[in-house]
């Protein structure tokens, strides 16, 4: 099957010595998204939550619900980050007050999830595990997900939020031909870029 | 009791991340869930947490609160007449 990338988005915090907190809300600031529960979500539900919205934002048919958009995740350091925060709510016996909040995002497909509810997507969603960024997982990965006959849409990201890095690159990848082909060449190319 | 109301609206707002929102902004009586601030679920849970954590308050009936939840001022006057902190 051929598959194309409709559009992608690249992010990366610029500098491991702007807070990560900060850089996010900032993008959040910049793109007047009125969206309160993004205050609530982990650094890396919001860096996959800020890549879908730059990918969608102009997109006349959003949040019309769609039963063919998969949604899946890719990235090395799983949750670890909100389950070092979650960790810390936990450490101490005198100081015990474990905090749901946090505890929701330790598992790191939540953020495909929290894509899904805001865009209405009700296809497959997934996140997978790797020792680093592979292109070649993501582009069997991906390919497996059109392999049933509903899926004619698979929103693709690597997001990765821990100690100091904050990355996503997330692409659209369709069916309906477009300029850019879906392969390993090109999702490392963008990457690399 | 304007004292406490106003530092438990404080406190709402660090602990739900409720970014956007003043102390100024939540109305005394309004409902804290549904059409109010909107708060869900795991919002509940964390004044819950709060509750125990600053006030030394432990619910452990979830109907107590259902009612003690309904607004600040509730909220405020339940606080008053059992803290322990």
């Amino acid at each position: 099957m051929n598959l194309y990338i409709k559009t992608y988005r690249h992010l990366i915090n610029p500098s491991p010595m702007i807070d990560g907190k900060e850089y996010l809300t900032s993008v959040y600031r910049s793109l007047g998204i009125d969206y309160p529960k993004f205050f609530k979500m982990d650094n890396l539900s919001k860096l996959g939550f800020l890549a879908s919205e730059l990918i969608f934002k102009d997109d006349p048919s959003r949040f019309v619900p769609r039963e063919d958009l998969a949604v899946i995740g890719f990235n090395r350091s799983a949750s670890l980050e909100a389950d070092t925060a979650y960790q810390a709510t936990i450490q101490d016996n005198k100081n015990y007050f474990p905090s749901p909040a946090a505890f929701v995002y330790t598992l790191p497909n939540i953020v495909t999830g929290e894509i899904a509810i805001r865009n209405k997507f009700y296809g497959e969603t997934s996140f997978y595990i790797s020792e680093q960024f592979d292109a070649e997982q993501i582009f069997r990965t991906v390919n497996h997900a059109f392999q049933d006959k509903k899926t004619r849409s698979v929103l693709a990201a690597w997001i990765e939020s821990f100690d100091g890095t904050q990355e996503v690159f997330m692409m659209l990848v369709e069916t309906e031909t477009s300029e850019i082909p879906f392969s390993i060449k090109q999702i490392n190319k963008i990457m690399n870029n | 009791m304007d004292e406490l109301i106003l530092k438990l609206k404080g406190e709402i707002i660090e602990v739900l991340n409720l970014e956007d929102l003043q102390p100024e902004d939540i109305a005394d009586d309004a409902p804290l869930f549904g059409e109010g601030l909107g708060l869900d679920s795991i919002d509940a849970l964390e004044l819950i947490v709060l509750l125990e954590k600053n006030y030394g308050i432990k619910l452990t009936d979830p109907a107590q609160g259902r009612e003690i939840f309904q607004s600040i001022r509730v909220l405020a006057d339940y606080i008053q007449a059992n803290r322990k902190k």
